[in-house]
């Protein structure tokens, strides 16, 4: 026996569905008792439900509908203060501020006076490239030697006086 | 003439304040029931659904005229009133039964039954029982349970409404009616 259709017996019940599925849930609840039961349970549950619909306290719809004209106007209200010139102002200046902040918070900015600033902020832009050539690499080796070197010669003239 | 739903909408989205009238007018009753129907209090009820025509006069520019005025506006009240069932679950976790947290008896949150008062007291004790287990139900299930027993929609109008597929709706279902079914076992 194929799959039951458990999900569809809902559907069916209330004429939902398509002639061919309706056809197909049709031939299942033939062959199977359980299903049949199911369905005659569901139709009975469906019944009960329909049937004792329930009623909601009841409303004095003259002031439901001023009271909600009152939200509203309240909603409009606050909507209408976020354009009057001054929040708007105090808006757009609070955005403007933090803007700012987001863009040029934590970035330095080199002062024209101090050129060696920028010699600096070249070089840190382009670390990645100078590390790539074995001399600048051995830059600090390099100035070892040279003061190894003074030592020498220091020391040289030292002998010689 | 009467002007269609869809009509007054895009009449209410040019701020013609006459149409959002006659909308409010004719979805007053429904909203609030829609909305007490799966909040089950009457005071969040009737806020939830001015929200909702709130939301409408705001939004009404954005209803396309794809789907049916209904649908649209029925999708606005149940997102506020799952929106307001979350909050409150976030609110108040130690609630465990989430229809119990309404301020009222549970003899004042069962629905009225519209059928004849003098009935029998054991059928209205079935049916309090009955529409006790549907508060206790997850609330997009409830919802769905709602939307097609009180309101007659069709699976694809609640899927629409509920922004999930038919499978999902037919799910939600199926199971919203298991669960109620094995409560009234166990009750019987």
């Amino acid at each position: 026996m194929r799959k039951h259709p458990e999900t569809d017996l809902v559907p069916y019940l209330r004429g939902e569905l398509p002639p061919a599925e309706r056809e197909r849930v049709a031939r299942h609840l033939d062959e199977c008792p359980d299903c049949r039961q199911d369905t005659d349970q569901l139709r009975e549950l469906l019944g009960e439900l329909s049937r004792s619909v329930a009623a909601p306290p009841a409303v004095n719809w003259a002031r439901y509908r001023a009271e909600l004209h009152q939200k509203l106007d309240a909603r409009r209200e606050r909507r209408a203060w976020w354009w009057r010139p001054l929040p708007l102002a105090l808006a757009t200046s609070m955005a403007g501020v933090l803007l700012f902040i987001a863009v040029w918070g934590g970035r330095q900015v080199p002062t024209a006076g101090d050129p060696v600033t920028f010699e600096e902020a070249a070089i840190a832009r382009n670390l990645g490239l100078l590390e790539q050539y074995q001399v600048v690499e051995r830059l600090d080796l390099l100035e070892e030697d040279l003061d190894l070197m003074s030592d020498l010669d220091g020391l040289a003239a030292g002998r010689q006086g | 003439m009467e002007p269609s739903d869809e009509a007054l909408c895009q009449r209410a989205a040019k701020r013609d304040e006459a149409a959002f009238e006659l909308l409010v007018e004719r979805y007053q009753g429904r909203a609030y029931r829609l909305a007490w129907s799966i909040l089950r209090n009457p005071e969040d009820a009737r806020d939830l659904s001015q929200e909702a025509f709130i939301r409408l006069y705001e939004s009404a520019g954005s209803f396309g005229g794809r789907a049916k005025f209904s649908t649209w506006f029925y999708r606005i009240v149940v997102n506020l009133c799952l929106d307001q069932k979350r909050k409150r679950r976030w609110w108040r976790p130690w609630g465990g039964d989430e229809g119990d947290d309404q301020g009222e008896s549970f003899l004042e949150r069962q629905p009225a039954p519209v059928t004849d008062p003098v009935d029998k007291l054991g059928r209205d004790r079935t049916m309090k029982d009955l529409w006790a287990a549907v508060d206790r139900l997850a609330p997009r299930q409830r919802a769905a349970v709602v939307l097609q027993v009180q309101e007659e929609m069709a699976t694809y109008e609640i899927a629409e409404v509920l922004k999930c597929s038919e499978a999902t709706v037919r799910v939600h279902l199926h199971r919203a009616l298991s669960a109620l079914r094995k409560t009234m076992k166990e009750k019987r």
